[in-house]
């Protein structure tokens, strides 16, 4: 593994976004928008119901950090494949763990400095703070859901390998069709029983399951952030596995040599 | 083996039941030129791919510099480069945020002074600013050179460097790789539609069609595959000897005017032509011939006339 490599794809990363009208308003308009947005309903809906407003803006919140990290993960291929700029990364020492490594650094970075500064904001402009379910709580919320959206990114950054660009939508839509079953904004409890299982195999739906509770009271549900954990870990160690096959099978039949047109 | 830059022992690539690459064998030594050359689908684009590791081969051993590319990815890699026209680099970018990254890919020492001396080499500096795809095409062309060599390779693999590029730019192109070949011993496998090109840089051409090599020679030895040339004769005298005598000899000839007669024949017969018509009472006032080039050669495997298998 090499520093200066994972260097160079992250330096190339951070060229590409600040220089991209589409990655910043992917990025950062599109959260801050949310933010804002949710926020003024947070802010009607508080005064009737602020437990009921409260798990809506927190579960917007958190989602960020899923939509951003997996976002990021999954792009960059993308955005070398347009420019046709795929093939010659892979043609110098690049090796594919150090190549998944910067994505993984870069969506993990890019989200965790969007969600503090929209959390500051939703602190700032509607006095919702989402502090106060406890540092520690927020940081395994954060490290969860980012393992999560690394292994989600991963999967469909092979998908894109073996199948080409015309799956490059689900790079950026692919991730909400969990999101009504992962229990962002209600408990699990709302779901049909036939869907809760597959809701409680999901690593974020204990995570956004402590976050409601840790707003009543934050003390750090121990016993759901390590099944999230322990999930996570098997999710990962399969997406890489999936990623590895897919990989392998774009080389053999030539897409990916094939993905740049 | 030890001046061997690559080496390749029966590369195969089948796509089902199609066989793209019929395990063809052939070697590049340091400081040789080798030139790729056939028509489309001849499965030079599919072999470059597998050298460089981005397609899987069905079977088949490459080795760089002696180790088994397979075996030693990031070893080879970081000692051969490549450049291609259809390959570009990020376009948001700029030149030297594209420099810099690939810099940091290959792991260069003093890495901003690299890209100092190669873009005043390649007289890029005044683009180091701009975006990629902001550039020319002759611009991109020199800028991907520059990319090719941030690394101090042994062994470039450029496929079709110079299409898309006018005559001048590509004329520009090539004598700048001839330089850095001469100044570096570098040695370069080199894909081209541009016959005179090929003629111009490379050592050894290795013809493919349908997967196989079907020849493979100095450019020099390859145009001598082709025995036919042409012989325009522009003559004073009665042109009805002249067909006469072309006529007796079996020769394949067409009157382009009534003094001037062109002939396909044989290289070595035409001294004899020329004699023999003289010896007729005509008076030759004129001689051109034309002798086959490589593109000759090219279009004769091509389109499969004449074809000889000199590998």
């Amino acid at each position: 593994m090499s520093l200066s490599r994972i260097k160079g794809l992250l330096l190339q990363e951070f060229y590409i976004t600040y220089q991209s009208l589409e990655v910043i308003m992917d990025l950062l308009f599109f959260s801050i928008i949310t933010t804002v947005t949710f926020g003024f309903f947070y802010s009607y809906t508080s005064s009737t119901d602020k437990t009921l407003a409260s798990y809506l803006y927190m579960g917007l919140l958190m989602m960020e950090i899923i939509r951003i990290t997996q976002y990021t993960t999954s792009l960059n291929a993308l955005w070398n494949i347009w420019s046709r700029n795929l093939s010659n990364l892979f043609v110098t020492p690049l090796s594919i763990t150090e190549y998944l490594a910067a994505q993984m650094i870069s969506g993990a970075v890019k989200a965790g400095v969007i969600f503090v500064l929209i959390s500051f904001f939703a602190n700032w402009l509607f006095q919702f703070n989402i502090f106060s379910v406890g540092i520690l709580n927020l940081f395994l919320f954060y490290i969860n859901l980012v393992i999560f959206s690394w292994s989600f990114g991963i999967a469909v950054l092979g998908i894109i390998f073996k199948f080409g660009s015309r799956f490059s939508a689900f790079a950026w839509s692919l991730v909400f069709l969990l999101q009504p079953i992962m229990a962002t904004f209600y408990p699990v409890s709302v779901l049909p029983k036939a869907i809760q299982y597959i809701s409680y195999s999901l690593p974020p739906t204990y995570v956004f399951e402590s976050a409601r509770a840790a707003l009543v009271n934050p003390s750090v549900n121990w016993y759901h952030l390590s099944i999230s954990f322990s999930l996570n870990i098997f999710y990962f160690v399969l997406s890489l596995w999936f990623f590895n096959q897919m990989f392998k099978a774009s080389k053999e039949t030539g897409q990916f040599a094939r993905n740049e047109g | 083996m030890a001046d061997l830059c690559l080496e390749v022992n029966n590369l195969r690539k089948n796509f089902g039941t199609f066989e793209a690459v019929k395990g063809i064998s052939f070697s590049v030594k340091k400081g040789q030129v080798v030139g790729l050359l056939g028509p489309n689908g001849a499965g030079k684009t599919t072999t470059i791919q597998m050298l460089l590791g981005i397609m899987l081969p069905t079977s088949g051993v490459v080795n760089y510099f002696g180790k088994n590319f397979s075996k030693h990815r990031q070893e080879s890699l970081q000692r051969i480069n490549f450049a291609s026209a259809f390959n570009t680099l990020q376009g948001r970018n700029t030149v030297f945020e594209n420099l810099k990254a690939f810099g940091l890919l290959y792991e260069v020492k003093n890495l901003d002074k690299k890209i100092v001396e190669l873009s005043e080499y390649f007289e890029i500096t005044a683009l180091m600013n701009q975006r990629y795809w902001d550039l020319s095409a002759g611009q991109k062309t020199r800028v991907n050179l520059v990319k090719s060599l941030i690394n101090d390779p042994e062994l470039i693999l450029m496929d079709e460097p110079t299409a898309s590029l006018d005559p001048d730019i590509a004329d520009k192109t090539l004598t700048l790789i001839e330089k850095l070949r001469a100044e570096r011993n570098l040695s370069l496998l080199f894909t081209s539609h541009n016959m005179n090109e090929v003629t111009r840089i490379c050592d050894e051409v290795i013809f493919l069609d349908h997967g196989s090599i079907v020849a493979q020679d100095t450019p020099l030895n390859l145009t001598k595959l082709i025995t036919k040339a042409y012989l325009k004769l522009t003559f004073e005298g009665d042109h009805k000897k002249v067909e006469s005598y072309l006529t007796d000899k079996n020769l394949k000839f067409e009157f382009k005017g009534k003094n001037t007669v062109a002939v396909e024949t044989e290289e070595s017969l035409i001294p004899k032509i020329i004699f023999g018509i003289g010896e007729e009472k005509i008076w030759v006032l004129d001689i051109e011939v034309e002798k086959p080039n490589l593109e000759d050669v090219f279009l004769t495997f091509a389109r499969k006339e004449n074809k000889t298998d000199v590998t």
